[in-house]
């Protein structure tokens, strides 16, 4: 990288710190290249210099910058990743609220969840956990800044590359194939809705909540230490007291946020909010 | 500035705005604050505000940590501007302070220091002298290499810093001392870490014997990964490691190394494998990375010494995205004899044969071997077989290829494409139905993208007629063909695309013709600029990049009519254009009230400028905007005069690291030996 191409993709990653709260410094600015190389070659600019002016000036940039958010937080993502978290949620997030389940139903949120694998995911372990059964519902919201994305989650339409950790046997129970694509069923679908928010923004989750359990998997990775934590008091904000946050593998909140207490459960670490009394004992009401 | 009355966003905002004779006290205490925000922000504020003497004081000081951390961050940062300080440092009798200097000195990297460190390598503290050493390998002078080739006689631990250091530097005066501590000595690892920095041909043969001959796993990797570096800078490796392979192919002792790169190979493409079950983009972590480096090395190793039996392990990975050196290595150093080369593409395996298709070098004389993996059951190996028959540029096989663009998978149609467009123009008769206007869109799409590849002159009607089609896929094929055309016939046809109902269409258009250049394309977008449409923002880009001389006066006279974006535009392209007059208009620019104006006129002006704007660029050199002070000091760096300095030095503190980087590329082009000079 020489000096010019420091002053280029320094604006421009200001730029998108500013607009989404993601940092793509250091060693990640490899990672903007590759994303942002599509959108140049598609609006037949020919620099990052050129690309950062259409951001800022051209008539067309707020939907350029749609394209782009989509493009920046554009992980691949299948159902049943990290299969382990759904097992989290059944085998102890459900039991610790037996008892409030009984009224209401148990709340989740998949933040950042892309074109909807991860909630259906979440979905369909709830309902293959028989909880249905033992009059137990749910409500699971997923929210994305990517409207294009959201658009596909509402018809729940897959390519195969969706459904990788699938085995054939859960491919033919979960979904109907209609020409190449895997359509979910309704049976899964259902409770689950989708909402759009820019989580950089503190009033994202604004009026939302509470939730039992907040799956935030792989989205941290991409924010500056600021953008970090305040999407962390975003999510804290709108989980109840005891309420479970999932991050992805490689994201942690060791040493970075007062407000949950680490549980290592099913071989991952979790993270519980604390209550008034400091501890993460009680139940999420 | 306490850590604890106030939240660090309070803290980080009042350091942030604290000014005048507090503010050099409030640094510095910010320079211990509990939160890394704040820390960071102090350290930035000294870096600017703090002379190096005050910070020397901090460093000085053994009582405060925190301080002492900061002060030498702020140091490392002020660079060029520290450096004659630190070089005073040097001197103390303080054996700490003096490698708190070093430190900093190796850190900053400036070349000019060597002559002030070279002494401290015989300091009677040999904490001292190793850091010396360390910061000469920092600084990667290649005097220094006599010196420290004499520290290999040395204590333990000097010898050790020593070794790295020469690695640096990266001398290959090195290599035989270096390779006389392999493998007897403690100090093994670290010189073959040394020899694969310095990766100097002569230890090619050397290396190759010790990969052999070591058996210790750690070091044996080490000298693996060695050895690929140096084959990966060696002219011509092949003779060595063939020669190599022969002598242990006599002494029968050649098994044992084919088996050890086998096992390297195969354990990389299973974890590959795993981490991608689990969904991980590549190798995950350091011991996968260290696999798959091993893996790349392993692969290097097999085909300069031509083990054979090691080619369909490499071969596998040729395509496999986790492998993205497999193709180019293969490329590099893959050779296979012709008799061999049927039982590689009747491999058992369809990724073996898919990768000799993929990666192999072919000629005509392959093409009967080729043509039968048409018929391969694996589509993935049909559509490797026709970028292959591409490649022997054979015109023979275009008749195939046209059947695969025709009825094969897009992959195998996208393939067809490509190799039709390396055979001769002469042969492509048979792609002429596909460029009917009846045929399918995606294969009459694929064609025209064969007849540009291979240029369209024999297709010039079918190209043209193309241009009208009713698809927008097709008609930007068709105008991709005919950029390839000579002739006003075909000219007309990109000026008219310029009014095609669809923008992408549009605007590709214009691309071509800027690529085209010539006499009449200047006055055609100068016409252009009248329409006040979405197109002029393109036609004014298009102008700046053919530095259309014509254009410059039209561009100023419209730059008060058009918008912002388009203002933009026409700053950059006056500039581009350069034209007399231009640095005038510049200077107007960065009196605009929109910060994009101003941004881009600075960037033109230190293209431009000359010595009589060296106020205008001092004044951007205080701007608030980071970006403008950027431009400053590249175009005082560009000026090189030494009336810039005192700027320079300022801005080579700057609170933005950008700014600093640039600064100090500018300050060592003043040419004036003033590069380090603080005074």
């Amino acid at each position: 990288m020489n000096a010019a191409d420091d002053f280029e993709y320094k604006l421009l990653c200001d730029l998108i710190q500013a607009r989404f709260g993601l940092s793509f410094a250091g060693s990640r600015r490899e990672i903007l290249a590759a994303r942002v190389r599509p959108r140049l070659a598609a609006l037949h600019l020919h620099s990052i210099l050129d690309y950062y002016h259409y951001l800022r000036c051209h008539p067309g940039r707020e939907a350029e910058l749609d394209r782009l958010a989509a493009q920046l937080t554009n992980n691949e993502t299948y159902f049943f990743r990290e299969r382990h978290h759904f097992d989290i949620v059944v085998k102890h997030v459900v039991p610790g609220l037996r008892e409030a389940l009984r009224t209401r139903p148990l709340r989740a949120l998949s933040a950042g969840c892309s074109s909807g694998e991860e909630p259906y995911s979440l979905a369909i372990a709830l309902y293959e956990a028989g909880l249905e059964l033992r009059g137990i519902t749910w409500e699971i919201e997923g929210c994305d800044l990517n409207r294009d994305r959201l658009a596909r989650a509402r018809t729940a339409t897959y390519q195969a590359g969706s459904l990788r950790a699938c085995s054939p046997e859960e491919r033919a129970r979960y979904f109907d194939e209609r020409g190449g694509a895997y359509v979910l069923r309704e049976r899964f679908r259902r409770r689950v809705s989708f909402f759009e928010a820019n989580l950089a923004e503190p009033g994202a989750l604004a009026g939302r909540g509470p939730y039992d359990v907040v799956l935030c998997r792989n989205l941290l990775i991409y924010f500056d230490p600021q953008g970090f934590d305040r999407t962390v008091r975003v999510l804290g904000a709108v989980l109840a007291p005891g309420g479970y946050l999932l991050l992805g593998h490689s994201e942690s909140l060791i040493d970075r946020s007062h407000e949950f207490v680490p549980t290592w459960l099913e071989g991952a670490m979790v993270y519980r909010k604390r209550g008034a009394d400091g501890t993460a004992g009680g139940e999420p009401r | 500035m306490s850590s604890s009355s106030a939240s660090a966003a309070d803290r980080l905002a009042a350091l942030g705005a604290v000014t005048g004779p507090e503010r050099e006290a409030a640094i510095l205490a910010a320079l211990e604050d509990e939160a890394p925000l704040v820390r960071d922000l102090a350290i930035r504020l000294a870096s600017r505000y703090v002379e190096p003497q005050v910070l020397g004081a901090l460093v000085a000081d053994g009582e405060n940590a925190a301080r002492r951390n900061g002060a030498l961050a702020a140091l490392e940062r002020q660079g060029p501007y520290a450096v004659p300080y630190l070089l005073e440092l040097l001197r103390s009798p303080d054996a700490e302070l003096v490698m708190f200097a070093l430190q900093v000195l190796a850190r900053i990297g400036e070349p000019t220091s060597t002559a002030g460190i070279r002494p401290l390598l015989r300091h009677p503290d040999p904490n001292v002298a190793q850091a010396a050493i360390e910061t000469l390998g920092r600084l990667r002078t290649a005097d220094a290499v006599p010196a420290l080739l004499e520290l290999l006689d040395g204590e333990l631990w000097l010898q050790l810093a020593a070794v790295t250091a020469l690695g640096e530097i990266g001398d290959p005066a090195a290599v035989r001392p270096l390779l006389a501590l392999v493998p007897g000595s403690v100090l093994a690892e670290p010189a073959v870490r040394a020899l694969q920095r310095i990766a100097a041909p002569e230890s090619l043969e050397p290396l190759l014997r010790l990969l052999s001959e070591i058996a210790e796993p750690g070091l044996r990797q080490a000298v693996l990964e060695a050895v690929a570096v140096v084959l990966d800078f060696h002219s011509d490796p092949t003779p060595v490691a063939t020669g190599f392979a022969g002598e242990l192919e006599r002494a029968g002792t050649l098994e044992g190394l084919t088996a050890y790169l086998s096992e390297i190979l195969r354990r990389a493409e299973a974890e590959a494998e795993c981490a991608r079950e689990l969904g991980s983009p590549g190798p995950a972590d350091e011991p996968a990375l260290a696999l798959d480096a091993a893996a790349q090395a392993a692969a290097a190793v097999a085909l300069t010494a031509r083990l054979r039996g090691l080619y369909p392990l490499v071969l596998r990975r040729v395509g496999d995205p986790d492998a993205p050196w497999a193709e180019p290595l293969w490329r590099r150093h893959g050779a296979v004899p012709r008799e061999e080369l049927a039982a590689l593409l009747s491999h058992p395996e369809p990724a073996v044969r898919r990768g000799i298709l993929l990666a192999g070098g072919f000629d005509p004389a392959d093409l009967h071997a080729l043509l039968v993996r048409l018929n391969d059951g694996e589509p993935a190996v049909r559509a490797a077989a026709c970028r292959a028959l591409g490649v022997t540029g054979d015109g023979r096989a275009a008749k195939v290829l046209v059947d695969r663009l025709q009825h094969g998978t897009p992959e195998e149609r996208e393939e067809a494409a490509t190799a039709l467009g390396r055979l001769p123009p002469e042969a492509l008769a048979p792609l002429r139905p596909c460029l009917a206007a009846d045929a399918r869109e995606p294969v009459r799409e694929a064609a025209l993208e064969a007849v540009r590849l291979a240029g369209a002159a024999a297709f010039e009607r079918e190209v043209l007629d193309a241009v009208r089609a009713p698809s927008d896929a097709v008609r930007l094929a068709a105008l991709r063909a005919v950029a390839t055309l000579s002739g006003t016939r075909a000219e007309v046809a990109l000026l008219r695309a310029l009014g095609d109902r669809d923008d992408r269409i549009q605007a590709e258009a214009l691309e071509l013709l800027a690529a085209r250049g010539g006499d009449r394309i200047g006055t055609t977008l100068i016409a252009l600029l009248s329409a006040e449409d979405s197109l002029r923002f393109r036609v004014i880009r298009a102008l700046g990049r053919l530095r259309t001389r014509e254009a410059a006066p039209k561009l100023e006279a419209l730059y008060p009519e058009v918008p912002l974006h388009e203002q933009v535009e026409i700053v950059r392209a006056v500039a581009a254009i350069g034209a007399p007059g231009a640095v005038g208009f510049l200077r107007g620019a960065l009196a605009s009230p929109a910060a994009e104006v101003r941004r881009v006129a600075a960037i033109g002006l230190a293209d431009l400028a000359t010595a009589d704007d060296l106020a205008t660029l001092a004044g951007l050199a205080q701007d608030d905007d980071w970006a403008l002070r950027n431009e400053a000091a590249r175009g005082l760096g560009r000026l090189g005069l030494p009336e810039g300095r005192a700027a320079l030095l300022t801005l080579v503190r700057d609170l933005e690291p950008v700014v600093a980087r640039t600064a100090r590329i500018a300050l060592s082009k003043l040419g004036d030996g003033s590069g380090t000079a603080a005074a």
